[in-house]
Order: C-alpha cells, then structure tokens, then sequence
C-alpha cells in the first residue's frame, strides 16, 4: 500500500483536486467545462512532452513561451500573405520551433553554456521578433479552415471508437510493462499494474464522460494524444530514449561510453521547439488570431507539470506519463482557480508554491533512497 | 594495548535482497591496529558504515559497546562525539572549500556577528596538521591538493574531533609509494598516542605490514576469531577470505607475439593550466596481438592521460597519430574510438564508469548500445540475456539486474565497469587500474579474463601503479615519467629496481 501510494502520489494527489473542486464548484464538472480544460491542458501538455526530454537531460528552457507567441504570429502572418495552409504550418514548424530549438541545442551543447542561459536569450528574442513582426498589435486569421484545427472535433462515433481502442491497447501496455524480471524469475510488480489499471481504466471514463457527452473529442486532444504516445514509447523504448537517461545520469559517462551529446542534446531541445511551434499554431487557430504577447509565462506551466509529474531535475530521472499528470494537475489549478473566481495574480502565486513544494518533494524522496 | 574499548555484537544488517552482515562480532583494544579483510561485496564497509552511524540504530541489529556502555547513535555526528572518525571508501571532502574550512566544518570559530574568525580558524588547523607533521597550507583550497594530502586533510578532520577509534576504509587505493609511506607513519604515530584503528585493505602486504590483528568477513559473517598478524601467513588470510586457497595470483600464459595491431606515435597532450608543460609528450609505442602490454609509472606520469588521447577524450586538443591494423584512424572522440574497436575501463569508476542510479542492464550495455536496437526500439530481452552472462562470469554479486549500481559493493562495481567493455567486443582493451579495490578472488579472475582475452585475439593494455600486477601480468612493459616514455622493457629485464628508476625519471638509453 506504502508502495503504491509512493508509486501513485502525483496521481492521488490529482483525485483528490478533483473531488475538491467538484464540491466547491458545481460547475467544475460539467462536460463544457471539461472539454475547455483540457483543451488548455494540450496546450500546455504538448510543450511539456519536450520540456520532460530537456528536463531529463538537467537542461531547461526557458523559450517554449516565445516561441509559442512567435509561431503563432509567423503562421499568422504567412496565410494572410497568401500561403496555403497545410505549407504556412511546415514552414512555422521547421522554421520558427526547428531552428529555435537548434539554436538552443547547438549553442548550450558545443559551447557548454547552461541553456537556462542560452534559452534565456532566446527568449526574449523571439518575444522581440513578434513584436517586430506584428508592430505590436495582434494579427487576424483570415484562412476559415485553419480554425478548425484548435476549435474543431472528431464526431462522436469515431470518437468512442478511438476511446475503445485507446483502453485496450493501455491495458495490453500496462499488463506488458508490469512484469519485472527478478532473479530469473518473471515476477508482476502489483503496485504498478493496479496503478496502471485505475490510470488507464479513469482515463477512459474520464474521455468518455467529457468528450462522449459534450461534442466529441476535440483535435487538439486527438493531437496531444499522438504526440503523447509517441513520446512515451521514444522514452520507454528507443535508443534515443535510453541515451536521453544516460545522459542525464551522468554526462560524462555517457560521453566516455560513445554516446554523442551534441546529436542528442541538439535533437531534444529541436523537438521541444517544434512542439512548442505546434502548440502555438493551436493556439493561433483556437483564437483565431495571435497577439504578439501569447504563450508570456508558458514555460512556468511546462517546468511545473513535468517536475510535478516525478521528473527530476537533477535529470535522467522521469517519465512522459508523470508530466501528463502534472499537466492536468496545473490544468485543473488554473481552472478551478478562475472558477471559483480567484484573482488571476493569487494564481501565480499559489502555482510558485507548487513548483517549490514539487522539487522539495523530488529532493526528500532522493534524499530517502540514498 | 590492552584494553577492550570497542565490542561490536551480533551485528545484522539486512539491504533489501542481502543480508549485508550476518552476526557479526569483534573486539578491539586500545592503540590496536586491526584490519578488516575479505572479498568484495564481505560487508566490510557495510559493518564500518553501522559503526559510524551511516546507518543509524535501529536499522541495523546487535550491539554496540564502548567502553563497555551500550551505545546506539542516531546519526554520524553522535559517532564522532563518541570518538569515531572515518575515513570513507570514497573521500568526503568539498574541493572548493580551504583546507581549514574542511577540516572544521560547521564548527568553525566564530566573531558575535557570525562571521568566522579566519586567523584562529587557520592557527587552529595548522595546529592539528603539525601533529601529523604535515606541510599543507591550511588557507588553500582543498581541490588544489593531491589525493594523498587531501586524505590527509580527512585525518585531520577526524583528529580535531578527539577520535579515539578511527576508521580507514581503502585509504591507500588512489595514493603514490610515497604518499602510502606517509600514512603509515602517520598511523604508527596515532598508535603510540592510544588511538585504535580499524584498517581495510585488499592488499594484503600492507596489512602485514602495519596490523596487529585481522578480522576476517565472508559473505557477511566473521570466519573463524580475531587473529594474531604474527600468528597467520597471508596465504591462510586468502584461505579465510576466499574459502579456498589461490594457488597462483598471477596466472600468467606464455602467449606467442603475434602481428602489430595499436600503433601510437608522437602522442602529446598539452596541460591545460600551463602552456609549458604536456602531461604527455612525445610518446610512441605499439601493441601486439598476443601479448599485454603493460604501462608502469608514479601517479601523475601522464599514464591515464597517454591512455585518453587514444581514446578521443581531449578530441583536437591532443596530437599524435594512431593506427590499428595497419590503417590510420581518425579519432576525434570517445564515440569514434569505440566505433574503430578500441575499449577503454576508465580509472574513476564512480565519475567516468559508472551511472551510479541506473540498473545494471543499463550500465552494463551503454557502450554497446547499437548493438542492442534495431533502428529504433531497444530489444530488452537481449539485453537483459548478455547482462546476465556476463554478471556470471565475472562473478559479480548482486541481488538482482534491477539494482542500481550504487548498491553493489566498491569492488563489484569495479566488475561491472569491466564488462561493460567487455560486451562491446572490441580488438584493443585498454585497462586503467583494472583490479583497484577487488578482493584476491577477484583480481585473479580479471587476470584470467584478461588471458582469455589475449588467447582470444584481443590486444590487452593495462595500466597498474601496483609493480607486482605489472611485473606478474605483462609481457611488456612501458614505463612512463612526468609525460615521457622512459622505457620498453621485456618481462624478462623488468625487476622491480630497473622499473622504479625509470620511472622515477631516470632516462636510460633505450
Ligand atoms: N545502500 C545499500 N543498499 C543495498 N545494498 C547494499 C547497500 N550498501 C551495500 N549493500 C550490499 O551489502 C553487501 C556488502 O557491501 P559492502 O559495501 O559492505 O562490501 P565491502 O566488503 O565493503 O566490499 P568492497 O571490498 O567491494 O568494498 C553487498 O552485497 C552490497 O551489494
Ligand atoms: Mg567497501
């Protein structure tokens, strides 16, 4: 029980937010007001699945926000300058979050500058490049098929279709991944297979009940979902996954044991600019427009849900799961924050507290196993 | 001596999967120099560790008597005001800090605004060095030390705290000859002032020259009473430790010379801190098939570092050519030295061997790493299978593959550094002080190993500051001093006289 409640923590935690908020505000758990959470959660999800990898490596970035508010305003700008739709999105991935993203790599990597330096900069460049692109002011989208992407849904009957494929392939996962191997003997770890169970089991009456009784699964969701799976299995199963781990485990080693840093580092900080790019590109169609200051602050949210989520930040510790559960965490404190109608400045600071309360529990919980 | 001031009861110690110690008794009297033997993974510091109050009452079993009083600390500091200082496996010192500030940590003296009075801190700690007779400047950092003198910081520490049972788990396994004389005369000195010592050691001839009594520790429990040194050979100490005898330390095959195959030539790295200087400079030499070569030399000849330029580590910043099999290769880094078929077991195993909280599976195949994935996914069965076979073979103790690396005693450690190299398969093994801090039973396995190897085809390089593991194991040997090649010597011409004065500097004609 001990162990799976040290094994669950985040998760429990979350329940309990829930159950909280659902008798505080009857609202909270209306399906309306569901769907928009976790359309905020993708958001920011989408942009933590990268921070997870930088984080993994004890890196940081700090430019996820900008180049949100960048790629909003480039995609933006390059569809009213008569770019088709499907090409303006390459363009902003590659171009805004890809070269972002090699910037920070690349520079934090060969020169062996901290990235919170590097990223740091970049940050406030990518803010300045918006405003300059923008003049300050917020641009409209004029392509009608782009506000699909951010506002649209995926019909009920495919809907549930994918929700049923989603729950059995989870607890094929689950059954696979809890078996241990211990002296030569096959044994099933319990603690996490009834962990997974509930986890996967509530994450499908949890879609269900939002998605299924509101209009269906939104895009963005069906989005982050993919990017989420993908990440989960790149981490868990990849070569690429299993040096993120060594690298953040020990630099050195990893480098002494063949492993190329540049490459990887390179790589991890692109993927988080691409995804952040993506997740500006949401955001752009969501609001049918962007404004040079979107995504100000994002990185906290990002940062917070993957330290939240388990993932060390001393890195080589952490996993994609934990950050999603991190996110929701956030997603249902800014949420249920603004429902009850507390002033968005107390929300800052509470979600400070959090963070801190977050590391300090990874620094005790490292303390105890040492 | 004489009289009893530490008993230690019935001692258990359970890790989860290990009963670490297993009943464990001792005595020890005043002003008695006893040492602590047995393999690796015996429990020694594990026993050392519940001594000190690493690991706190109650999570350990038995009793602990000093001066024949129950005692059961809490914590490190209640051990040290009860007189036990340690001087751990690993150092525990923090390099930025002066030599002052380590030696009194948290208790240095302090002005009524807080601030600490550095003239009486500074006095204070030349006062506590001068008993030592030591010549270290209290106000320079630490970090700036060699090994040797920074353990001798550690002693220091414990001697300002009024240790009366001091603690040396492995100290002697990163110092010079000379900087291992000084200790011993250090310790003699605290024998004759009544302190006890507790002294671990895998090697044996310094425990025969320094102890009075051995405890001896297998699988966690004390095989057979606390001996007399002058009552027992080394060979039935070995006997104890290991459970049978070792008839041959040193297996050494008469392998044939085969053809070249590591060629080095007018290899030099430039010392970072002084453009003056190489660390190593000018050196040229080639391996063979069929043979290991060994390299000899003091601490600081520029060994490791001649070792590291082969191996990519200094990338464009180390000159020389390097050519294996006849072709030249173009290393720029460790990736591309691995790629070409060279393997290096680094010296630090805890900073450049080991990721400390990772499993064995995943230390064991880093190196590897390619060799275990298709294009994308890792086959973990795998894995998980050559992990295993090489856990066997190399006899390396441990619970399970899942562990971290941590938890598995300094010497196993050591092992699996070993066999993460072992399973790249690669042509040229290089060795950094292969066998620092295994037990006897051990070392001759690596000794085995690294036979099987050369039969093998594998060309054996091993690095050793210890001169009857070179002397035993090499067929040649390089020895090296103060960045250059001072000599080539056949295992015929290597006595232990001709290889010290080469490497004491002594340029002969070669
Ligand atoms: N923190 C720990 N957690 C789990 N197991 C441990 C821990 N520390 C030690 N052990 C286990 O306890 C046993 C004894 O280890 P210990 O370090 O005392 O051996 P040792 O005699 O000092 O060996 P060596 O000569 O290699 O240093 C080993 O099996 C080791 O794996
Ligand atoms: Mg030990």
């Amino acid at each position: 029980m001990k162990k799976f409640i040290k094994n669950n923590g985040t998760f429990i935690a979350l329940i309990f937010l829930i159950i909280i908020l659902s008798f505080l505000s009857p609202s909270f758990l209306s399906s309306r007001n569901l769907t928009n959470l976790v359309r905020q959660v993708t958001i920011n999800g989408i942009i933590a699945v990268g921070m997870t990898m930088v984080i993994l490596l004890a890196g940081i970035d700090l430019s996820v926000g900008s180049t949100v508010g960048l790629s909003a305003v480039v995609v933006t700008l390059l569809m009213q300058s008569g770019i088709g739709m499907w090409l303006a999105i390459l363009i902003t991935l590659v171009g805004v979050g890809g070269v972002l993203g090699f910037f920070n790599g690349f520079m934090s990597a060969k020169f062996d500058i901290h990235p919170f330096i590097i990223t740091l900069g970049v940050m406030t460049i990518a803010r300045g490049l918006s405003l300059v692109l923008t003049q300050g002011v917020s641009v409209p989208v004029t392509n009608r098929t782009f506000a699909e992407i951010g506002s649209g849904y995926i019909p009920k009957i495919p809907s549930l279709i994918i929700l049923v494929i989603a729950l059995v392939l989870g607890l094929i996962a689950v059954f696979r991944t809890s078996m241990e191997i211990k002296n030569g003997d096959k044994v099933r770890n319990k603690a996490k297979l009834t962990g997974g169970i509930i986890l996967t089991v509530a994450g499908f009456l949890a879609g269900f009940l939002i998605f299924i009784g509101y209009q269906g699964i939104p895009i963005p969701v069906a989005i982050f979902a993919v990017i989420v799976m993908i990440g989960i299995y790149t981490l868990r199963k990849t070569r690429f996954g299993r040096k993120l781990y060594a690298i953040g485990g020990n630099e050195k080693v990893a480098w002494l044991s063949g492993i190329n840093i540049l490459r990887s580092k390179t790589m991890v900080f692109v993927i988080t600019g691409v995804l952040s790019a993506a997740s500006g590109i949401l955001l752009a169609s969501r609001l049918n427009g962007a404004s040079p200051n979107l995504g100000d602050g994002f990185e906290l949210d990002a940062i917070a849900s993957v330290i939240i989520g388990g993932t060390s930040f001393m890195g080589g510790v952490g996993t994609i799961t934990g950050t999603v559960i991190g996110a929701i965490i956030i997603g249902v404190i800014n949420n249920g924050m603004s429902l009850l109608g507390i002033n968005s400045f107390y929300q800052m600071i509470v979600k400070g507290f959090i963070i801190i309360l977050a590391v300090m529990i990874d620094v005790l919980n490292r303390r105890d196993t040492a | 001596m004489g009289e009893e001031i530490l008993e230690m009861k019935n001692i258990i110690k359970d890790f989860p999967g290990v009963r670490a110690l297993d009943h464990v008794n001792f005595t020890l009297e005043k002003g008695e120099i006893l040492a602590l033997v047995g393999e690796n993974g015996a429990g020694k510091s594990t026993l050392m560790k519940v001594l000190s109050g690493v690991w706190p009452y109650p999570t350990y079993e038995g009793d602990i008597y000093l001066d024949d009083a129950l005692v059961r600390f809490e914590n490190t500091r209640e051990a040290e005001k009860a007189g036990i200082g340690i001087i751990h496996q690993e150092l525990n010192l923090l390099p930025d800090l002066s030599v002052a500030e380590n030696i009194f940590l948290d208790r240095q003296p302090l002005n009524k605004f807080g601030g600490i009075k550095w003239e009486e801190l500074y006095h204070n700690a030349e006062k506590v060095l001068s008993r030592l007779n030591m010549d270290i400047d209290p106000r320079i950092d630490l970090g700036d030390l060699t090994v040797g003198k920074q353990q001798m910081v550690e002693i220091a520490k414990a001697l300002s705290l009024d240790t009366r049972i001091l603690v040396f788990d492995e100290p002697t396994s990163a110092l010079t000859e000379a900087e291992i004389k000084e200790l011993f005369t250090v310790i003699n000195e605290l024998r004759a002032s009544d302190v006890s010592i507790i002294y671990i050691s895998h090697k044996l001839e310094e425990i025969e020259e320094l102890a009075d009594s051995v405890v001896v520790l297998r699988d966690g429990a004390t095989i057979g009473d606390k001996i007399n040194i002058s009552e027992v050979t080394l060979d039935e100490i070995i006997n104890r430790m290991v459970g049978r005898d070792i008839e041959d330390l040193f297996p050494t095959v008469d392998f044939e010379r085969q053809e070249k195959t590591l060629e080095v030539k007018n290899i030099s790295v430039p010392d970072p801190f002084n453009p003056d200087k190489k660390l190593v400079d000018d050196v040229s030499f080639a391996a063979y098939k069929g043979e290991i070569l060994g390299i000899s030399g003091l601490m600081g000849a520029g060994r490791t570092e001649l070792v590291n330029a082969i191996f990519g580590v200094y990338g464009k910043k180390s000159e020389g050519e390097i050519f294996l099999n006849g072709k030249k290769l173009n290393i720029k880094s460790p990736a591309d030295a691995i790629d070409s078929g060279i393997a290096l077991v680094t010296e630090d195993r805890k900073e450049l061997g080991l990721l400390l909280d990772k499993n064995l599976v995943m230390n064991m195949t880093l190196p590897s790493i390619k060799t275990f994935s298709s294009k994308f996914a890792m086959d973990t069965h795998k894995e998980r299978t050559i992990t295993e076979k090489y856990v066997d073979e190399l006899n390396i103790k441990t619970p399970s593959l899942d562990v971290f690396v941590e938890k598995l005693s300094g010497g196993n450690q050591q092992k699996v550094v070993i066999g993460k190299w072992l399973i790249t398969d690669s042509d040229v093994l290089i060795l950094d002080e292969p066998t620092r801090g295994i037990d006897v039973g051990a070392k001759t396995e690596v000794y085995r190993l690294m036979n099987q190897l050369v039969e093998s085809g594998v060309t054996v390089i091993m690095i050793s500051s210890e001169l009857p593991e070179i002397m035993g194991m090499s067929d040649r040997i390089i020895v090296m001093s103060e960045g250059k090649k001072t000599a080539e010597l056949e295992k015929a011409e290597a006595d232990q006289e001709t290889i010290m004065k080469y490497a004491t500097g002594n340029k002969g004609a070669e």
